[in-house]
């Protein structure tokens, strides 16, 4: 390239950076937006005013302690989840060069139900606590068993994944089967939700997904050249076997905790990536940035959702996301295309 | 029932049972005879159904188990029922253990090869009657007359146990009860006459569901309140919107509803197991910052409630005994 059009590029990827900040900051205030909603709408309505009050105020009145205590934890929760899936979907994506990659296909999701069923039979996964470990230990081991096998390529990442899952999810439907208090210990967990979780000990778990996201936007450069393909990326000097270790590993902890947290939450890793993939203009950095503030709105929204839309008591946002997931995919794929990975 | 009418293996089965019947009635005298020919009818959740006068060989299920073995019917076979065991008394609890278990926890395990055997003259069935689809009824019927006596409103446990012991023919003995239990509550009520009528109580039930992030919220003459309320105690408020059974007099809010449910309360009572430990659904509202956030919670009136899920006179002796225990500390303010 001549300096001229290095600079002519350089010009280029200004203007194009001034609108993706500018889509990033209007992303960021939505945001804060749905958050503040996701705090005052629910059986107990509190007005966004007060939200704000109990946010910067805390008098200790009922609609603080509401805020505070119980939608306040819900909502960050919703926020870390949103993210980590939505930007685990991307990494995935990116890595297996597949569209219709997301999250659960490393097994994490068959082996956080696989370990919970067995969990329930032997009678060690009473109460959230318990649950929530033994989803952990099965989201990591089921992924470090597909990363181990699948570690060399994209294509046989993803059928490992699919087998493990095929595997697992029929020794613990057996399980279940054979044993209802089983079965009904696993229904709640099942459908995803985010809701009671404001007692359970969440703070590894969210702390995790802080320094995997945080890594995601170090490793995002790197996936770059990655995405260009192997031969590119090594003419680049990317260490392509690093790259993908770290990505991989970064994949599976997200994906663990947030299943862990929140049980398995479809379509948010699949679609969040399709929709900001047209903004993102082919940029992994931005892609990584722009799920990892889309994921959260999106969970939020589903989630506000998911307390409003029966008069009888509220429906799991696992059922929300799948509701508006398989719709929202399919405008974004005839609007945009799958988009080349 | 016309043998035409069946068919295949229930058929079969159905014929040998009538035979053996006959068989077995042949083998007596005429008196004996003509005294188990004797018959009533009898009005059930089922319709009216003809039932022996004085049955000899009972077999019951679900509600029906307690309320039967405290009775003294002559039971032949029962349904497991582990809920019910922490409440019964020695004597009741050895012999539920020793008789013949013809049926699971659930009405969809009912053994019907295991009740045939039993040779039951009378079949007393106590689960509510949505479960009743669970029950092949008209399989039952092939075997001996089936009584359907299963719960509706949880207070009404007074008058289905009665209604169960008096098809089991076993009144005498289930009367003894009633009359204890009624005395034991009317000295309770005078003790706490000064106190209890003039308080508001809430009282939280067992059957919240934490991954739901809802509590129970248990009205007047529900489960863990309608023995209470025999002493003078009185819950206030009512469903917002009444179900049958047990949904017309409990409710399952968000635990963001907590202040709204109890802030007027004077008083809060709650379910727990007949141990005193606390189940994981009340724990979760014991543990809300909303909970201790509560005037009735901050000025320490908050009471746990034991045995809160009996069904028949003998048990509820221990549910006074329980409430009396734990309201004592209300006397002496």
């Amino acid at each position: 390239m001549t300096v001229a059009g290095r600079a002519s590029g350089r010009a280029g990827s200004r203007r194009a950076a001034v609108p993706q900040t500018g889509l990033l900051v209007g992303g960021l205030v939505l945001l804060a937006v749905v958050a503040v909603l996701s705090m005052g709408i629910g059986a107990h309505p509190v007005p966004p005013g007060e939200v704000v009050r109990a946010l910067l105020d805390y008098q200790g009145t009922d609609d603080h302690v509401i805020v505070r205590d119980v939608r306040g934890p819900r909502s960050l929760l919703a926020v870390a989840v949103g993210a980590a899936l939505a930007v685990s979907g991307a990494l995935i994506q990116t890595l297996a060069r597949n569209p219709l990659a997301e999250p659960g296909i490393l097994g994490v999701t068959a082996g956080a139900g696989f370990t919970i069923t067995v969990g329930s039979a032997l009678g060690w996964a009473a109460g959230q606590a318990g649950q929530l470990g033994f989803a952990v230990l099965g989201s990591v081991l089921a992924a470090l068993l597909v990363a181990a096998v699948g570690r060399r390529s994209p294509l046989r990442l993803v059928l490992t994944g699919v087998a493990l899952t095929a595997v697992l999810s029929g020794v613990a439907l057996g399980l279940r089967l054979m044993l209802p208090d089983v079965f009904d210990t696993y229904r709640f967990w099942s459908v995803g939700s985010l809701a009671a979780r404001e007692q359970a000990p969440l703070a590894l778990p969210l702390a995790a997904i802080v320094v995997c996201l945080i890594g995601a936007l170090l490793l995002s450069k790197a996936l770059n050249a990655l995405a260009l393909g192997e031969t590119v990326a090594h003419t680049l000097g990317a260490g392509v076997g690093r790259v993908r270790a770290a990505a991989l590993v970064l994949i599976t902890v997200l994906c663990a905790a947030a299943t862990a947290v929140a049980g398995p939450i479809l379509f948010v890793g699949l679609i969040v990536p399709h929709l900001v993939r047209k903004p993102a203009a082919g940029s992994v950095p931005w892609l990584i940035v722009y799920t990892m503030v889309l994921g959260p709105v999106l969970l939020l929204i589903a989630d506000i959702g998911s307390r409003v839309l029966l008069p009888t008591g509220e429906v799991p946002v696992g059922i929300v996301t799948a509701f508006l997931g398989g719709p929202m995919l399919i405008w974004a794929v005839r609007r945009y295309g799958a988009g080349s990975l | 029932m016309s043998i035409r009418r069946t068919s295949g293996l229930v058929g079969a089965v159905s014929l040998a049972l009538i035979l053996a019947g006959c068989g077995s009635s042949s083998d007596g005298g005429s008196d004996a005879a003509s005294e188990k020919d004797k018959t009533r009818v009898f009005a059930a959740d089922n319709g009216k159904i003809t039932i022996p006068a004085d049955p000899k060989r009972v077999v019951a299920t679900g509600y029906a188990v307690p309320a039967l073995i405290e009775a003294d019917a002559p039971l032949v076979g029962i349904s497991s029922w582990k809920r019910g065991e922490p409440m019964m008394s020695k004597e009741d609890l050895a012999e539920y253990k020793k008789l013949t278990k013809v049926a699971g926890e659930q009405a969809a395990e009912t053994n019907y090869e295991a009740i045939a055997e039993a040779e039951p003259d009378l079949i007393v069935i106590g689960v509510p009657a949505p479960v009743l689809g669970d029950i092949d009824v008209k399989r039952l019927e092939s075997i001996a007359p089936v009584v359907a006596i299963g719960p509706s409103l949880p207070s009404a446990w007074r008058d289905l146990s009665r209604k169960q012991a008096d098809a089991a023919g076993a009144l005498d003995k289930f009367d003894e009860g009633q009359k204890a239990y009624e005395a034991k509550a009317a000295e309770l009520a005078t003790k706490y006459k000064d106190v209890l009528p003039q308080l508001k109580l809430g009282h939280v039930g067992a059957y919240g569901e934490v991954a739901k992030g809802t509590f129970q919220r248990e009205f007047g003459g529900s489960w863990g309140t309608n023995i209470a309320e025999d002493l003078g105690a009185k819950y206030y408020g009512k469903v917002k919107k009444a179900g049958t059974g047990s949904s017309a007099v409990s409710e399952y809010p968000s635990i963001e509803e907590l202040p709204d449910a109890f802030g007027e309360a004077d008083v809060l009572t709650y379910s727990v197991n007949a141990d005193g430990s606390v189940s994981e659904a009340v724990q979760y509202v014991l543990d809300s910052k909303l909970w201790k956030n509560l005037p009735a919670v901050k000025a320490g009136k908050t009471f746990p409630l034991r045995y809160t899920e009996a069904a028949t006179y003998g048990q509820a002796m221990n549910t006074l005994d329980a409430i009396d225990m734990s309201l004592a500390p209300l006397l002496k303010s």
